[in-house]
């Protein structure tokens, strides 16, 4: 079922146009990430949604209804902001009360000093739901401070739980986490997608970060220049993507791409290499053959088609090393994912050998969309694959 | 729904007409509060081109007619008559430099507020280097004696000052009009602050290269404290070229130590019928350099004006 | 560093200063305050509280506070009020924000002397452009107002020589010549107030001007609102250019605008009363010092967030 669903938004600014005809169906409950670069219109599409900004053109339906007219408050939808905005005046009650008292008490309820006591029930009614909600976010023992009293988590927490207590259709949230710090920032994401799951609430996620994309969601929109390159399950997105920019921009250290060009029968080369897999469709010229690092190994000196190089730099992670290897003539750089035993002993300007897993390699055409690539009988080329 | 608190840039999707409605009766508004604040200076301007009967009987417009007029002045002198025709406006504005000795005044209100200023500087600045950036024996006391001190208007301590003065027998010279002056804690605090945020390194890299204490604070941080000295300057000059009230107190009768502010009110003290044109292009004239000035670079101006914001 | 002694040549003229040039006179004015000291005369003698007690007794004085009050209490709401109604006007509209935001400095600008010169002639009797354009309004709709019916019939006010008018004229011109810099000063504070927190109360369902005003902008401007009440406090308790200007002798009509920097000025100045002014200069020192540690201790208490 469709919770949400945007259509044929455009947006521009001026003369800069941000978004260009974006099309998106968000089901119910689902967890969706919008990721891209910064500048890429993915925080001015989450806004339209909220209505805190207005389409140039185009149509947001919430439940079935066209929502375009409707003021942000009146679509029932909870925002966790960057800066987490909670009202630095109010105690962190009286900020998880807001919503509540501006959608169900009248005028006279919210008179400062008179309102408590001309509202008496409605206000318990409110500071139980309150005290609920900050319970499941285990803040009930913070209520009382300011949010300048908070550390930066508490805050965070403070900000999900006023986005909580209305019960909104759905959570959109631009970047939650990237005030936190490291460590904070890993666990907290664990902790959304719990949050998530309990909810059964739609999520709908704005960030820059790709891991945070990989790691939560349900399905992720990849964005860029205004547009939604790739919409789809993390899995996917990241082994299957359809977009140079979608490789590029998904997976950390970044794939590999290697200059190559494509010839007659549809096979990729570059130097030595040739993939057994051939396009079967594209124009005939340079393309560009992506190898993740986690798909290249160190080989012995005389493999076939292997890629030899300098070690220029080496990235100890602990439980893997990625090795920074210079190859075609030092014109090219590739990225090597090793166990730690195997490099342990590399040094630098040390010459080494790189093999690729076969199968893996992604083909980009001149367009920058991906090549399909399939398994062709021709067998001259089948033996070196 | 007017939308008043929020910034004109966020756009919260509303009936176009209804914005543009409230729109409207905002700009209406404004417009009325700029008639009244511009009131005034409409008049001085109006009046410094009019003749006296213009004046008097309200006609011309707000340049005048600039009709020739007959200056009685110049005919008690014995002149002929035809020889004393005069245009208003040129009238106004000679008078205003010949019958008052207006150069004079302007003269004496550059000297003191520059004086004022350059001297403010000179004690401030190595009094905040040495409060921000110097360990010393004594820092704290010192810094509390100046935030107590900024709690005392000067104006508020006239009248012993006054005394002082007095008794030192300097009142009626340059100095009475810069000597209350000389300290300013705000600048001290102003340049306090400004210092703390200038690393540390950049002081201890120039001690490095060799330099003394003092050539420190005129060579290195002098120049790094430009933005914010430009600021204070622009502080001290305004409240001290506007100045009426000391200068009131301790300039008394000599009119060769008038301030502008002083001499257009010895002006008005004197003034007659026929010169409430001269008076306006006095008064036009004193008020000119500051608003010009601020005209061309208000941001600074505002920037300045409102320094005292940032305790 | 360690041996070196500079920082007394750099702090020393400063303290001396400070000293001979701010604490100095406070204390000479305590002292004066319980004496009948008057320049040229050889001495003073020793009068214990009796100044004081005129201060607080004497009709003169009473008057004094009267019209004081009455300034300090129009001028400061007043300005504070119109500066933070413009700040908002001109902070919402899309355009000739800076246009209005200069004219609305000007008077900040100019020298208070001249223009209280120039409003003396516009609020003149017979020639000055206030009652002319009043006139003009006889005849129209505005005489429903029974105030304007009167003022066409009988003539408009004698604005600075009604004893009714006086002080709130002077008033007036306060008003006018303070409220640009509480403007600008809440225009300061208007854009350090986030955005998101506007955005936030849209989401959370502030939907009128009202509800965000109340929500943000009004709480956000806390601080800045607590030294613009300062500020104006202390500046329009200091008025007397104005007063000066239009009253050179007695302060006003029954003495209505008898404030109280006039006060110091023509007691000890002009009449040579040392006494009596020290003990008002030591009076008006106690309110000024009062408002201003009051907004220290708000400041730190109350309006700081984070």
């Amino acid at each position: 079922m469709t919770a949400i669903s945007l259509s044929a938004i455009e947006k521009s600014f001026g003369t800069t146009p941000v978004l260009n005809g974006i099309n998106l169906d968000i089901a119910d409950g689902e967890f969706l990430t919008l990721v891209g670069p910064s500048g890429c219109g993915k925080s001015t599409l989450l806004r339209i949604l909220a209505g805190l900004e207005a389409p140039s053109s185009g149509e947001v339906v919430i439940g079935g209804q066209t929502v375009n007219a409707v003021r942000p408050a009146r679509r029932n939808l909870a925002m966790v902001f960057q800066s987490y905005a909670l009202y630095p005046h109010l105690s962190v009650l009286q900020n998880m009360m807001t919503p509540l008292k501006l959608r169900d008490l009248s005028l006279a309820g919210r008179l400062p000093l008179l309102g408590p006591v001309l509202a008496r029930a409605q206000y318990r009614a409110i500071v139980e739901q309150v005290r609920e909600t900050a319970e499941i976010l285990k803040i009930d023992h913070l209520l009382d401070r300011k949010p300048g009293q908070l550390s930066g988590g508490q805050r965070q927490r403070a900000a999900l739980g006023r986005a909580m207590v209305r019960k909104p259709v759905a959570f959109l949230m631009d970047e939650p986490l990237s005030n936190l710090d490291a460590a904070l920032r890993i666990h907290m994401r664990s902790e959304l997608a719990e949050l998530h799951r309990s909810l059964k609430t739609t999520f709908v996620y704005v960030t820059h970060d790709q891991a945070e994309a990989l790691t939560m969601s349900d399905r992720m929109a990849v964005m860029m220049d205004g547009e939604i390159l790739q919409l789809g399950a993390p899995h996917d997105v990241y082994n299957d993507p359809q977009d140079i920019r979608v490789a590029e921009f998904v997976g950390a250290p970044r794939i590999n791409l290697l200059p190559g060009s494509l010839d007659n029968n549809g096979h990729a080369r570059c130097g030595d290499i040739v993939l057994s897999r051939a396009a079967t469709a594209g124009a005939v010229g340079s393309v560009s053959i992506g190898l993740r690092p986690e798909h290249l190994s160190l080989c012995e000196k005389g493999t076939p088609e292997a890629l030899s190089g300098q070690v220029v730099h080496k990235e100890n992670l602990g439980a893997d090393i990625y090795l920074h290897v210079s190859v075609l003539n030092g014109s090219q750089r590739l990225v090597v994912r090793v166990a730690p035993h195997e490099g342990q002993g590399a040094s630098f300007g040390q010459t080494v050998h790189i093999m690729r897993e076969h199968g893996q390699a992604l083909v980009f055409g001149k367009d920058r969309k991906r090549l399909d690539l399939k398994t062709a009988g021709t067998g001259n080329v089948a033996e070196v694959a | 729904m007017s939308d008043a608190s929020l910034p004109a840039t966020s756009t919260v999707s509303l009936p176009a007409f209804r914005f543009s409605a409230a729109e409207t009766i905002k700009h209406v508004v404004l417009i009325l509060g700029s008639l009244i604040v511009l009131l005034p200076f409409y008049v001085m301007l109006s009046y410094s081109f009019k003749s006296p009967a213009e004046i008097m009987q309200n006609t011309g417009g707000f340049f005048g007619t600039q009709e020739l007029f007959r200056d009685d002045y110049c005919i008690k002198l014995g002149r002929d008559a035809a020889d004393c025709m005069v245009t208003p406006f040129i009238y106004n504005y000679t008078t205003a430099f010949e019958k008052a000795p207006l150069v004079r005044y302007l003269f004496n209100g550059v000297v003191v507020t520059a004086s004022i200023f350059f001297i403010q500087v000179l004690v401030a600045l190595p009094c905040a280097y040495a409060l921000a950036k110097l360990r010393f024996w004594g820092r704290e006391a010192v810094f509390g004696l100046v935030l107590f001190c900024l709690l005392i208007p000067v104006h508020a301590i006239a009248l012993p000052l006054y005394i002082m003065l007095a008794k030192l027998g300097l009142t009626n010279t340059y100095a009475a009009l810069v000597i209350p002056w000389t300290i300013s804690v705000f600048g001290i605090f102003l340049m306090r602050q400004f210092f703390m945020t200038v690393p540390d390194d950049l002081i201890d890299a120039a001690r490095m290269d060799g330099m003394g204490e003092f050539s420190i604070i005129w060579n290195v941080m002098l120049p790094t404290a430009i933005p914010a000295l430009l600021a204070f300057a622009i502080f001290s000059v305004v409240a001290h070229w506007n100045d009426y009230f000391w200068p009131r107190i301790v300039v008394t009768g000599d009119r060769s130590l008038f301030t502008p502010p002083l001499g257009l009110r010895e002006f008005k003290g004197d003034a007659d019928g026929d010169n409430f044109g001269p008076m306006m292009a006095t008064a036009t004239i004193i008020v000119a350099p500051l608003i010009v000035a601020f005209m061309i670079a208000q941001r600074r101006f505002i920037e300045g004006i409102t320094l005292s914001g940032m305790k | 560093m360690q041996t070196t002694k500079a920082h007394w040549w750099f702090v020393g003229p400063a303290l001396f200063l400070m000293v001979v040039i701010l604490l100095m006179p406070i204390a000479i004015a305590g002292a004066l305050s319980f004496t009948s000291y008057s320049l040229g005369n050889p001495g003073a003698e020793f009068v214990g509280l009796e100044n004081y007690e005129k201060i607080f007794t004497r009709s003169t004085y009473e008057k004094m506070f009267g019209a004081t009050f009455r300034y300090v209490f129009v001028v400061v709401p007043l300005s504070v009020g119109l500066g933070l109604g413009a700040a908002l006007l001109i902070n919402s509209t899309r355009r000739f924000g800076d246009l209005y935001k200069t004219i609305y400095f000007l008077p900040v600008m100019a020298a208070l002397i001249a223009m209280a010169i120039v409003w003396e002639f516009a609020f003149h009797p017979t020639i000055g452009i206030v009652n002319s354009t009043l006139e003009r309004g006889c005849g129209s709709v505005l005489e429903a107002w029974s105030w304007f019916a009167r003022g066409c019939e009988r003539g408009f006010p004698l604005w600075l020589t009604d004893r009714d008018y006086a002080i709130w004229t002077v008033a007036f011109i306060g008003v006018w010549q303070g409220f640009g810099f509480n403007m600008v000063l809440y225009l300061a504070g208007l854009t350090s107030v986030p955005r998101e927190l506007y955005h936030a109360a849209e989401m959370d369902g502030a939907e009128t001007a009202w509800d965000r005003f109340r929500l943000v902008t009004w709480p956000m401007l806390g601080p800045t609102t607590v030294f613009v009440v300062t500020i104006s406090f202390i500046r329009s308790f200091q008025v007397f250019d104005t007063v000066e200007a239009f009253y050179p002798q007695g302060g006003g009509p029954s003495k209505s605008v008898y404030v109280m920097m006039f006060a110091i000025y023509e007691k000890a100045i002009q009449q040579n009363l040392m006494g009596i002014g020290s003990a008002i200069t030591v009076v008006f020192l106690a309110f000024v010092m009062f408002l201003t540690l009051m907004q220290r201790w708000l400041v730190e208490r109350r309006v700081h967030y984070t």
